[in-house]
């Protein structure tokens, strides 16, 4: 072959490897975001509104405070409990509505019902039940963590491929073998979709109950660094939530590539 | 190692899905250590008919009995391998061979020594840890194969089992097939739609024809065993490909011309 006949790939200019440029892409949208807000408030804004540069300033205050940190740490714990409650009651709902035709005609017009709900329309009606504590939290998340979960389960035993049920039963499996050893794994990717919904509606539930039964937590130390115009406080807050949801998501991704390396390639 | 074989009887068998009269007055007799093919155009029952004697289907009418005791589910002993061979994509193969001693209760012991024992006789040693998803085609079905020969069954039950690998692969398995039957003979049930194969394979080829189908024709292949490639090309192999080839094909005639009068 002649020299003339390869292609040479031509330098181009700023060229960066593909992670790399990815990640410049990212920061960079973030640094504009920020100086965006950052002007924006400098030129239209009440001086008391938060801007980055106020968080920045606010930051180690708020971070070595012991009431940030308690708060945290009560509005984590309920979202973990409530996913746990969750996920444990939507896998066992779940899958017994995909495998018995009768549960399935008497429970998932309602479980579709209360997930078409908002949620938010239930947390007045949890407080005449469980009073002005902590539990109307937990019942809120582990309810709004429940549904999608049940329903997403639903869905991967619904559509467990018949041949998998043929060859258990020439196996001579029971019928919980075929449950908890065909249609939960078969599942399992379902469940995992469910999983992310699943955290996004905890902490929307979390935050939610506490706003409105002012419950010590994340959600009521943003409403009162708000009502006390310490807005550059209450951002750090509004911005922990956020990584919490950014590190529950890649828990799911971890979880994904631990229990399901056949999934993605299959 | 020696086996044992089961003793299948059919009686007449019947089945039909709603008004259509699938297949009905099948009698038929395996031997202990025989292997049987059924040979049928497609959608003749032949698949059907085989879920009846595993019991994963409900007969219409008559029955089997496998070493005399009537069938009403999947009996113990029996394993059946399965054209879309039946892995489970989130286990490895050793977990899928060692499906069914799990199922069993089997000692784990005794599943540490079986498994990569059944694993090595269909030629998958290396590949244990493997998902069925980074196999071929024919190293899934040598995992299905190993996960029915891993409960040491008396009558294994083949659906179609090479009917959706490739052309050298299906001659390559249907020969370790023979080779690993004749270190453990056990009574077999071969359903295929491929003639070669039925004659290959079968001590006796049932051609099942009509509709409903029927027993049609029984023939003794009266080929030697141990089988090897030769008697692909012995004269007695094309006699009896030929005598069921005619067969089939009278069939298929005889339908195309009903077809013609009906219109």
């Amino acid at each position: 072959m002649s020299a003339t006949a390869q292609s040479v790939p031509l330098p181009r200019p700023f060229a960066l490897g593909p992670r790399a440029g990815r990640f410049a892409l990212r920061i960079g949208t973030g640094a504009a975001l920020l100086a965006l807000w950052e002007g924006f408030v400098t030129l239209f804004a009440p001086s008391y509104v938060a801007r980055p540069s106020g968080v920045a300033r606010v930051l180690p205050d708020v971070l070595s405070s012991s009431l940030f940190w308690s708060d945290a740490r009560v509005t984590v714990v309920a979202v973990f409990e409530g996913l746990a409650i969750g996920v444990v009651l939507g896998v066992v709902v779940g899958l017994t509505m995909g495998r018995l035709r009768d549960v399935d005609s008497a429970l998932r017009f309602y479980v579709s019902a209360f997930f078409a709900m908002p949620l938010i329309a239930l947390v007045p009606v949890m407080t005449l039940w469980f009073g002005y504590t902590g539990t109307v939290r937990l019942a809120i998340v582990s309810f709004g963590a429940f549904l999608p979960v049940c329903l997403n389960v639903y869905d991967g035993t619904r559509k467990l491929p018949a041949h998998y049920v043929e060859v258990a039963q020439s196996y001579h499996a029971r019928w919980w073998n075929v449950w908890f050893g065909i249609a939960l794994p078969a599942s399992l990717p379902y469940l995992l979709a469910g999983f992310r919904l699943a955290a996004g509606r905890a902490l929307v539930a979390a935050v939610i109950a506490e706003y409105i039964v002012a419950l010590p937590g994340l959600g009521y130390f943003i409403i009162f660094d708000s009502r006390t115009f310490h807005m550059n406080e209450a951002m750090v807050a509004v911005l922990a939530l956020a990584l919490l949801g950014v590190a529950i998501n890649s828990l799911a991704d971890l979880l994904t590539r631990r229990f399901l390396p056949w999934y993605r390639r299959a | 190692m020696t086996g044992a074989g089961g003793r299948i009887e059919i009686d007449g068998l019947a089945k039909q899905f709603g008004e259509l009269r699938v297949f009905e007055n099948v009698d038929l007799t395996i031997g202990e250590r025989e292997i049987v093919s059924i040979v049928g155009p497609s959608g003749c029952g032949k698949t059907t008919m085989l879920r009846c004697i595993d019991g994963l289907v409900k007969p219409d009418g008559g029955e089997v009995r496998i070493n005399g005791q009537r069938v009403t589910e999947p009996p113990r002993g029996v394993a059946v391998v399965f054209q879309h061979f039946g892995l489970f994509p989130w286990k490895t193969v050793y977990e899928n061979v060692a499906y069914g001693l799990r199922l069993a209760g089997v000692p784990k012991k005794q599943i540490e020594e079986s498994v990569p024992r059944h694993i090595e006789l269909v030629g998958l040693a290396g590949f244990e840890k493997a998902y069925p998803y980074q196999l071929s085609g024919g190293m899934q079905q040598r995992t299905g194969l190993a996960r029915a020969l891993a409960t040491e069954p008396d009558v294994l039950l083949m659906d179609e089992p090479f009917a959706s690998i490739d052309a050298q692969t299906r001659e390559i398995l249907q020969f370790e097939l023979l080779r690993i039957w004749e270190s453990r003979p056990t009574s077999m049930v071969f359903v295929t739609h491929s003639i070669e194969e039925a004659v290959l394979m079968g001590d006796r080829v049932v051609v099942l024809r009509g509709r409903p189908s029927t027993v049609h024709e029984v023939i003794e292949t009266g080929l030697p065993r141990p089988r090897t490639r030769d008697v692909l090309s012995s004269p007695r192999f094309n006699e009896v490909r030929e005598h069921v080839w005619s067969t089939l094909m009278q069939e298929a005639e005889r339908a195309e011309r009903e077809l013609q009068e009906t219109r």
